[in-house]
């Protein structure tokens, strides 16, 4: 629970599910999921934000959940740590409809999927260079 | 001047767009099959619909959110994902329906058969969404799709008898020979035509298409406003047109030649061709309206970038996401599965999805922190409540409904 301003609110009216807006006001993914770390107070803080299958998965639970983040670790490269992070540090703004983060997307391992798919299939259609 | 003329335009294209093949179908064969005993139904499914198209373009016009989001957002990821599942199914199905609708108005005017025309047609909706700017396909198309008033004048032309018929209107029963369940059967799936899930993501999505925010809710509300209950009354006509020409002659209308009996019973050949282009534009526009859709929950979902105002390097997984809707589509409707038995399936299947797209909604037209002093005034959330009941007990009946009648024959 935090406090946001004089209200409690906690972290699922605020930050799940939200969309992530990079540098540049584009979408670079939803915020699937947060990574809690324990201060020394013992008190939990957001450390960071998670994206991609690998943290969808889990949340959606059941079969379909284990599925899901099979699929995303099978995807991805090798030596790549799964879930996609975040740091909370990088988050500049947040409101309750969207949060933005200082990198562009481009950066972001969230546009994996993106990249690939206009490498392998809109670049190749006419006019899909545009 | 202009204001008034984008207003007018914004209108007309909301008319052409409520109309699809959904309701050219479910329309014709209620006429045909039970009169006007059907017309609540009809007048329920258009108040939804206006109801909650104007809670959602309202909300994306002032919170920048369109539904798929907030559904996200306020069921979930576990309903939102069934929700997803349920909707790109549904919506499928619409796109394979509305292939077979232009492929069904071309066979009419051409005599080429239908299965011909729908790899071409695939490909055109396709393109439209590749290539051709937002705003020409919905102001084309929807103006093309004004083309089907001719049902109206067709009507006025055939002297019906005005008084019995408005009787039958107001006072349902089910007809002679009917059973109860199909009636209802059918009612559902004219509740269903009008409150299509795609037409709810379109509707949205497309505020943010046309780059409209507060300023523009004049526009958006008279969309839904004025728009969807002319829309409404459209679909009125074509079933008002069936009943004094395809009721006493008991024919049943299962193909979709038959639903432009009564214009050319009326109007003649030059009736029949406008009729037929009003079908091509109505079914044309919806295919690309509905495959448009896929890509845009998919992508409101997923947190992707999205939208036809972005070129496709920039969207790559929203406009694959279309592309493998509509290749999927055009593959569906080369089964030769029946077109207009999969319209009526899936407007009955959508009427049963629909509260889990609409609840979302309206909380969130209630949020103050979205929607600020634009939230939903008293009176319309007593209504959109009632509405929203019915709804749920119109999608629990549904899928037994579907069974029980084996689809209404």
């Amino acid at each position: 629970m935090t406090e946001w301003q004089h209200q409690v609110c906690d972290a699922n009216d605020l930050l799940l599910d939200r969309l992530i807006l990079d540098c540049d006001g584009q979408p670079a993914g939803m915020v699937d999921d947060l990574e809690l770390t324990e201060t020394p107070g013992s008190a939990l803080v957001v450390s960071a934000i998670l994206c991609g299958p690998t943290a969808l998965g889990p949340r959606l639970g059941g079969r379909i959940g284990t599925w899901w983040l099979a699929i995303g670790r099978r995807l991805r490269p090798l030596d790549d740590p799964y879930p996609v992070r975040i740091p909370f540090g990088d988050v500049v703004a947040l409101d309750r409809r969207q949060l933005t983060v200082r990198r562009p997307g481009a950066e972001n391992k969230t546009w994996r999927l993106r990249d690939w798919v206009y490498e392998k299939v809109i670049r190749r259609i006419p006019g899909g260079t545009r | 001047m202009k204001r008034l003329l984008s207003l007018a335009l914004g209108v007309m294209t909301a008319i052409g767009g409520f109309v699809d093949i959904g309701n050219l179908v479910t329309s014709g064969v209620t006429g045909a099959r039970f009169g006007l005993s059907l017309v609540w139904a009809l007048a329920f499914g258009t108040l939804a619909m206006t109801l909650y198209g104007e809670m959602s373009g309202r909300i994306t016009a002032i919170a920048g959110r369109p539904v798929f989001h907030l559904v996200r957002e306020r069921l979930g990821v576990r309903m939102a994902m069934v929700n997803l599942a349920a909707s790109l199914l549904l919506n499928l199905l619409t796109v394979a329906a509305e292939l077979g609708g232009v492929g069904l108005a071309l066979y009419l005017a051409s005599s080429i058969s239908y299965i011909l025309w729908v790899p071409i047609i695939g490909f055109l909706v396709w393109f439209c969404i590749w290539r051709i700017p937002f705003n020409v396909i919905d102001n084309v198309f929807g103006l093309l799709g004004l083309a089907l008033v001719v049902f109206v004048v067709a009507l006025v032309r055939l002297h019906p008898d005005w008084h019995a018929m408005g009787a039958a209107a107001i006072h349902p029963v089910v007809p002679a020979g009917e059973g109860h369940a199909t009636w209802f059967f059918y009612a559902v799936t004219l509740i269903g035509a009008c409150v299509v899930p795609y037409q709810a993501f379109f509707f949205s999505s497309g505020v943010i298409e046309e780059g409209w925010s507060e300023k523009n809710l004049l526009e958006v509300r008279v969309n839904a406003l004025v728009g969807f209950p002319l829309g409404g009354a459209l679909s009125l006509g074509i079933m008002a047109a069936a009943v004094p020409v395809l009721e006493p002659r008991g024919i049943e209308v299962d193909h979709l030649g038959q639903v432009a009996l009564p214009v050319t019973a009326a109007l003649g050949k030059v009736g029949l061709i406008i009729a037929l282009v009003g079908f091509f534009a109505a079914t044309f526009a919806a295919a690309v309206e509905s495959a448009l859709s896929s890509g845009y929950i998919l992508a409101q979902y997923f947190g992707w970038t999205w939208g036809k105002y972005r070129t496709p390097a920039r969207a790559p997984r929203f406009h694959a996401a279309c592309l493998i809707t509509v290749i999927l589509a055009t593959g569906l409707v080369l089964t030769t599965i029946d077109p207009v038995k999969i319209t009526v399936i899936s407007v009955a299947l959508g009427a049963a999805a629909i509260p889990l797209t609409f609840f979302p909604v309206l909380v969130v037209a209630n949020d103050r922190e979205y929607m600020g002093r634009h939230v939903n005034k008293g009176w319309v959330n007593v209504l959109a409540m009632l509405v929203f009941i019915v709804l749920v007990i119109v999608s629990v009946a549904t899928v037994p409904l579907l069974f029980w009648t084996k689809a209404g024959q």
